[in-house]
């Protein structure tokens, strides 16, 4: 994990003259106040909020990020994602219904549905698992498309909106193939699909009049791959050995190479950011010059989860040492509860209260807390890390019509798929 | 109305991309207060300050963004100071929203579509195709989820099947002397297993495929085992109906629409659990009053009262309360006074006599079988 050596300490993206950098402004305090207070009335609304508290939280994000100065903006509303929600559950509500009871059903009568424990169960839950998914992948890939596309067109630069070509049908076969491909091929072909698939979106996104093209190759995101195949060696070979020599000791090392794994899937995910961005133009002219470090991305998702767990864990302790003072003992609590028991007084009451409100509430702080120590500092490094090329070009770029979306990101709401921002 | 100097901003007119230096000044026109805009084209631009808005949520500090009413395309940056403040002061609507009735009417349309198609899904297509493909279950795929079934449960216990089963020989017998009266004129297509597990619990249940399980500690507080036949006959309605079978498979349907609906957060989940609670409640009401039906029918055709039934549902009542109202809804049991009540009414014996379903011997072996 040495990719310091590879793009040099703590050296930012190379900038040459006339190029346009981009600032970063968002700051801890505001951002966990907005975040504190969004999720807040999510959760005494019992959820409804959610719609105008992811609105409001792009808002923040997006006028922290200002290329050349000029802060982007979202201009997304709550009602809106609320209506696409609405009409996507009025969609999806019976298909997904008989999906499932009819899976299930299959599961009953062909799989022993066992305590969960034994290795056969854990495959049963595992078939069953992606049978789901792959149910309702085109599903997701359609509701991923649309997602973007409503994004986009809510999102504006210099008073400028950026758009998404309608063809999300188009992108669901593709990706549905792309995915099977790569699951055959054992993950040797996801280059191919990423880069296919990243340039069908990208070569439908305009900005303005201006419309963004990928370029390069796929096979150039094979670099990309370099710590999967050092993690698959470090599990397989040691694995085959311990096969060989019956020496179980060396799987040790096979458990070294699965950590390595999650360690590999960012690297990929940064490097492929970063080649595929390298390679993108707008109208013909602007270029962008990308560098993020997927050491420095590892370590913030590792240390920010870690840091935003620690402070919401301290805060649901805090509850659950009132509650034990109120209480005096909390294994009363089981017996009060149960039928026939002593009876539930006002301190029970108020104890199970306490302990209930500090479980929801650590809940909540952590969503809270991941924002300001994962979310924000790895947006805050992609940021900074990108200068745009030739910005004069820029200049010439007018403006492109509204694209309504009644449906807003509806579907990817109610499938659960959008967007972590 | 207050006229100001004029101040450096960013202007962009949503045409193009492009930023343009400009000078704003406070003025009075059309006797109006203004903001006038100096340094794009040759005209000055004239915006209302009582159709300003601001831009919320704004990360960057570097000073008010502002548009022309609401849906306007254009922007103004103007930086923070006197000059701001001053903005503020004369422009009343900054924070205004409005939304349109096209947009409240689509709102209206569309919350009566979703909660047409999630109801139409949970009361009407889930449990209909539940019971069809429970239907369908070969009687062995059914044996064998029940046993697994049984084996879940008796972990959640704090046991295991095994130690948890009790094996007093002669109460097995007396057990399987009852059960067979109760069925002696009944179809059932499961293998019977009635067993008793040792656990202090005044409770029963049926899991698919013909699997009845009563705890001791209903034994324990039954009077007469005419009581016990009562609750025996009552879970092997479950095991008629298939229940256990079609309430699985409901739930499967069901759980997955509330996620939807409710999200991924802290209070979602809260909101799920309880939902869930008032839906599989509902179902097993219906399913429990169906089960007593089928107990009364069984105690008339193996000549037996039913008095000792609405007995055991009056002590259960006594213990632990009734649950009426709201709460029954959330209670998958419906009013125990209710049943109680119905049994009574469905008595066919009368004052007759009857046969008793154990002898004096076989119950104080049945009552023992733990031991």
């Amino acid at each position: 994990m040495s990719d310091y050596s590879i793009y040099g300490g703590e050296s930012r993206v190379a900038t040459g003259d006339g190029d346009l950098t981009i600032d970063y402004r968002g700051r801890q305090g505001p951002l966990f106040r907005l975040a504190l207070k969004t999720a807040i009335l999510t959760l005494v609304t019992l959820g409804i909020y959610r719609f105008w508290a992811k609105t409001r939280i792009r808002k923040y994000f997006w006028s922290a990020t200002a290329p050349g100065g000029d802060p982007m903006e979202y201009t997304g509303t709550g009602l809106e994602k609320l209506l696409g929600f609405l009409i996507a559950v009025a969609f999806l509500a019976v298909y997904l219904g008989i999906l499932q009871l009819l899976l299930s059903f299959v599961g009953m009568s062909f799989f022993d549905m066992g305590d969960g424990t034994s290795p056969q169960d854990i495959v049963v839950q595992v078939v069953a698992t992606y049978a789901t998914l792959f149910a309702v992948l085109p599903f997701i890939f359609y509701a991923q498309y649309r997602a973007r596309r409503y994004i986009l067109s809510r999102t504006r630069w210099r008073g400028i909106r950026f758009g998404v070509e309608k063809a999300a049908w188009g992108y669901v076969w593709r990706a549905l193939g792309h995915t099977l491909l790569t699951i055959i091929s054992l993950g040797l072909l996801a280059p191919r699909a990423s880069f296919w698939l990243e340039k069908y979106k990208i070569d439908r996104t305009w900005y303005g009049t201006a419309r963004f093209e990928q370029g390069g190759r796929w096979q150039e995101l094979y670099p990309a791959m370099k710590h999967y195949f050092i993690a698959m060696a470090i599990i397989l070979v040691p694995g085959g050995l311990a096969l060989a020599a019956e020496a179980p000791a060396l799987l040790f090392f096979s458990v070294i190479g699965v950590f390595w794994m999650y360690y590999a899937i960012v690297y990929y995910y940064v490097n492929t950011f970063r080649i595929m961005g390298n390679a993108k133009v707008l109208d013909g002219r602007v270029g962008f010059r990308t560098a993020p470090r997927a050491v420095k991305v590892f370590w913030t998702y590792i240390l920010g989860a870690l840091l935003a767990s620690t402070c919401a864990g301290l805060v649901a302790s805090g509850f659950a040492i009132i509650a034990f003072g109120v209480m005096g003992d909390l294994s009363r609590l089981e017996t009060v509860f149960a039928p026939g028991g002593p009876g539930v007084g006002g301190r029970e009451i108020a104890a199970g209260t306490l302990l209930l409100v500090g479980y929801v509430g650590m809940i909540l702080l952590y969503g809270v807390f991941s924002m300001i120590f994962v979310s924000q500092p790895i947006l805050e490094h992609y940021v900074q890390e990108t200068v745009v090329t030739n910005p004069d070009a820029l200049e010439d770029v007018t403006q492109r019509a509204r694209d309504e979306m009644v449906e807003a990101e509806g579907f990817a709401d109610a499938l659960d798929v959008g967007a972590a921002i | 109305m207050i006229h100001s100097d004029p101040v450096e901003a960013r202007y962009f007119d949503g045409k193009s991309a492009r930023s343009h230096a400009v000078e704003v000044r406070l003025d009075a026109r059309f006797g109006a207060q203004v903001l006038v805009v100096e340094g794009y084209g040759t005209d000055e631009i004239l915006w209302p300050t009582s159709e300003l808005r601001e831009m919320t949520e704004q990360a960057r500090d570097e000073g008010i963004v502002l548009s022309l009413g609401q849906d306007g395309i254009a922007r103004l940056i103007v930086p923070h100071g006197e000059k701001e403040d001053l903005i503020r002061s004369v422009s009343p609507n900054l924070g205004k929203r409005q939304v349109s009735r096209r947009m409240w009417r689509n709102i209206g349309i569309w919350a009566g579509g979703a909660v047409a198609a999630v109801l139409l899904i949970m009361f009407v297509i889930v449990p209909g195709l539940a019971n069809t493909l429970a239907g369908m279950l070969p009687v062995e795929r059914e044996v064998a989820i029940g046993n697994q079934a049984i084996r879940q449960i008796s972990r959640f216990l704090g046991g295991t099947e095994e130690n948890l089963t009790c094996t007093g020989g002669e109460g097995q017998k007396a057990l399987e002397k009852m059960t067979a009266r109760l069925v002696a004129r009944q179809q059932i297509d499961y293998p019977l297993d009635v067993r008793v597990f040792d656990h202090g619990m005044v409770n029963a249940f049926a899991v698919p495929g013909g699997h009845v399980v009563l705890f001791d500690g209903l034994l324990k507080a039954a009077a007469s085992p005419e009581e016990v036949a009562g609750v025996l006959a009552h879970e092997l309605g479950h095991v008629v109906n298939r229940d256990p079978t079609r309430l699985t498979l409901r739930t499967a349907g069901s759980v997955g629409i509330l996620g939807m609906v409710f999200g991924d957060f802290a209070g979602g989940a809260l909101a799920l659990v309880l939902a869930e609670q008032l839906i599989s409640a509902s179902y097993s009401q219906d399913a429990e009053s169906e089960a007593d039906r089928f107990a009364h029918e069984t105690l008339a055709a193996a000549e037996l009262p039913t008095e000792p039934l609405a007995l055991f549902f009056q002590k259960l009542k006594d213990k632990y309360g009734d649950s009426e109202g709201i709460m029954s809804h959330l209670a998958s049991h419906p009013d125990l006074g209710g049943r109680a009540a119905a049994a009574r009414a469905a008595d066919t014996v009368g004052e007759a006599g009857f046969e008793p379903i154990l002898t004096e011997a076989e119950w104080t072996a049945l009552k023992a079988i733990c031991k």
